[in-house]
């Protein structure tokens, strides 16, 4: 009779053997994943921004994104394979309309609750549109949207451990050949790492969101004052 | 400059201006002023005199319909409007500090517009706020948060002169301030204004308040000029009733309990139409922290109800409009009712009072803050009789 071994200790020997194979999927994660948030943040922020410009519209793309992240994550990714077929290129695809909602939504909802008060000071004091949005609006909207960002982020990092189900890499990889061999320890070896990115990322956001922080920043302002200028 | 030819280029000249808005009502009619370079103006009238739209009409934050305006002898309507601005302080309503931004980035919010130099505008953050009696080295890097609200409005007008721009607007600047620091700030207004001989426009209800600090008054009724003079003409010879309601340094401390409560109405915070849904305004309320809000046709200006946040609550979870969520027993004719009539409501509940004309119209409310004010005023005259005696 075969000796049955502790989980732990065929992780261990696992781990020991295939880690150059597990920090190259990690890789292929992070890139996947950062991919992905990259385009719905350069895609969402600005489209949020143009909804509260055109506040008819946001009901229906809200509405759109609402459904795009009400489709099972799975499903969206079968449905894409006829546009995109197999792989990566899918995977990032699906995994931008998953993350839509929250960036779209955070932005548009955060630039919308500045109080009227401070948008109509700054155009007083003769600043433009734009000025108006990149030096009161979007600060004073930050908190919300970066908010937006780390649920999306997260997300992503979870959802991403299913593009392997269609031919995507990543840490997804070791999750289903874990699953398919019926070997505990490859799956921990997936699932752990992709775990361990999606607290990492969210801490990361947290920690620049507190790093931004006007209190901060202004303590921060004061230590250097002396030899820098207060005034910006 | 001279100053005391009428007719000169400087300051801010008004001809035939009119303001009608797209529903066809007339902020302001035809209004000629002339406000000379130099001197502090009060624009003061009732709610709905077009006081507030006078003076957003200077910086073009609203446009005039028609007529000229001009700004130390340049046609505005010919400037770049974000130029404009630049040129002119502005200091607003609410105490409106930008939150993420220091006390000396706020102040250089125009400065850095205008592409000054980082040392040029330290020294004249630095500057003001020694002139503010407010030491740079303690308070430039605070936030607004950490500031009393007579600090972050003496800061809201550092800002507006951190360009040492030669005319100055003040939307009711000092509104939300208790009336202790209200009265310092006025004072630090008043010299101020005698040091560096800005034009300041100034945008109040408050007619003590307009006659402490202004060189002129300007007072204003439905968008015209009813009667313009110094505080000791106006006083001395008003042109007529409205203006003879108005007026007179202790207009609110002579006022009896029996004086129509007309005399103490305030603009709402808030309205609402009555095709609004429920849900909407709701969340309005809930956003400002409001009990109630007035309810009032936007067209012919008939008061229509005041809605109360329980019941546009319920109205809101069956979908219905605003109008579901109305009651229309409290209110005051601004005919007949006194301020004892509006004090006893008060007293009986504290939620503001609205006060409808002819025909239902709407013409304001009566706060308790404002009846508290009254109170107040009345007191320290009270004081001030009996230490002269």
């Amino acid at each position: 009779m075969i000796e049955q071994r502790p989980l732990w200790d065929l992780f261990i020997t696992y781990v020991g053997r295939n880690y150059m194979r597990i920090l190259n999927l990690t890789g292929e994660h992070i890139m996947i994943s950062l991919i992905a948030v990259g385009i719905t943040v350069m895609v969402c922020v600005p489209l949020g921004i143009f909804l509260t410009r055109n506040e008819k519209a946001a009901p229906y793309i809200i509405g759109l994104a609402n459904v795009f992240q009400t489709i099972p994550s799975l499903a969206l990714l079968g449905f894409l394979i006829f546009v995109f077929g197999i792989g990566n290129d899918n995977a990032i695809c699906a995994l931008f309309l998953y993350a839509m909602l929250p960036v779209i939504q955070n932005t548009y909802t955060g630039i919308r609750s500045v109080p009227k008060s401070y948008v109509q000071a700054a155009r007083g004091m003769g600043m433009t549109d734009f000025q108006i949005l990149v030096k009161v609006q979007l600060p004073l909207a930050r908190p919300v949207l970066v908010a937006g960002i780390r649920v999306a982020m997260v997300w992503t990092i979870g959802t991403a451990t299913l593009a392997s189900a269609i031919g995507g890499g990543g840490l997804g990889r070791l999750i289903f050949s874990g699953l398919s061999s019926i070997r505990n320890e490859i799956i921990l070896a997936g699932a752990i790492p992709a775990t361990l990115l999606a607290l990492f990322a969210d801490w990361i956001l947290k920690r620049a969101q507190d790093y931004f922080n006007p209190s901060a920043r202004a303590v921060r302002l004061a230590a250097r004052h002396g030899a820098a200028d207060g005034t910006d | 400059m001279n100053e005391d030819l009428p007719g000169t280029q400087g300051g801010v000249v008004f001809k035939e201006v009119t303001k009608t808005y797209p529903d066809g009502t007339n902020a302001v009619d035809r209004l000629d002023l002339e406000i000379r370079s130099g001197g502090l103006v009060s624009l003061i009238g009732p709610s709905g005199c077009g006081k507030t739209t006078t003076l957003k009409m200077i910086n073009r934050l609203e446009e005039p319909t028609s007529g000229t305006i001009t700004v130390e002898g340049e046609d505005i309507l010919r400037c770049d409007p974000v130029e404009l601005r630049r040129r002119i302080g502005y200091v607003v309503q609410e105490i409106s500090l930008f939150p993420h931004l220091t006390v000396a980035e706020n102040i250089s919010v125009v400065p850095s517009l205008l592409g000054w130099s980082a040392k040029k505008t330290r020294a004249r953050v630095d500057e003001l706020l020694s002139m503010a009696g407010l030491p740079p080295e303690k308070y430039r890097f605070r936030l607004p948060d950490q500031l009393s609200g007579g600090q972050k409005q003496r800061i809201g007008v550092l800002r507006a002169l951190a360009s040492d721009p030669k005319v100055i607007l003040m939307d009711e600047p000092f509104g939300a301030l208790d009336p202790i620091s209200r009265e310092v700030l006025q004072n630090e207004l008043v010299s101020l204004q005698k040091n560096l001989k800005k034009t300041i426009v100034f945008v109040t209800h408050d007619m003590g308040e307009a006659i402490r600090i202004s060189d002129r008054i300007v007072i204003l009724r439905k968008g015209r000029v009813e009667q313009e003079g110094t505080a000791e003409d106006i006083r001395n010879s008003p042109k007529n009733d409205f203006v003879r309601s108005f007026i007179g340094e202790d207009r609110l401390s002579r006022m009896s309990p029996d004086d129509p409560a007309e005399s103490i109405v305030e603009e709402p915070w808030g309205m609402s139409a009555p095709w609004e849904s429920a849900a909407d305004v709701l969340e309005r309320m809930e956003e400002n922290d409001r009990e109630f809000i007035q309810v009032v046709d936007p067209k012919s200006g008939q008061w229509l109800g005041m809605a109360l946040l329980g019941r546009v609550r319920r109205a809101a979870s069956a979908g219905e409009t605003v109008m579901k969520g109305i009651y229309r027993e409290r209110k005051l004719y601004a005919g007949d009712a006194t301020l004892r009539d509006a004090a006893e409501m008060l007293a009986d509940r504290d939620i503001s009072i609205p006060v409808v004309g002819e025909d239902e119209r709407f013409l304001g409310v009566i706060t308790s803050a404002a009846l508290a004010r009254l109170a107040v005023e009345r007191l320290r005259s009270g004081r001030e009789e009996g230490k002269q005696s």
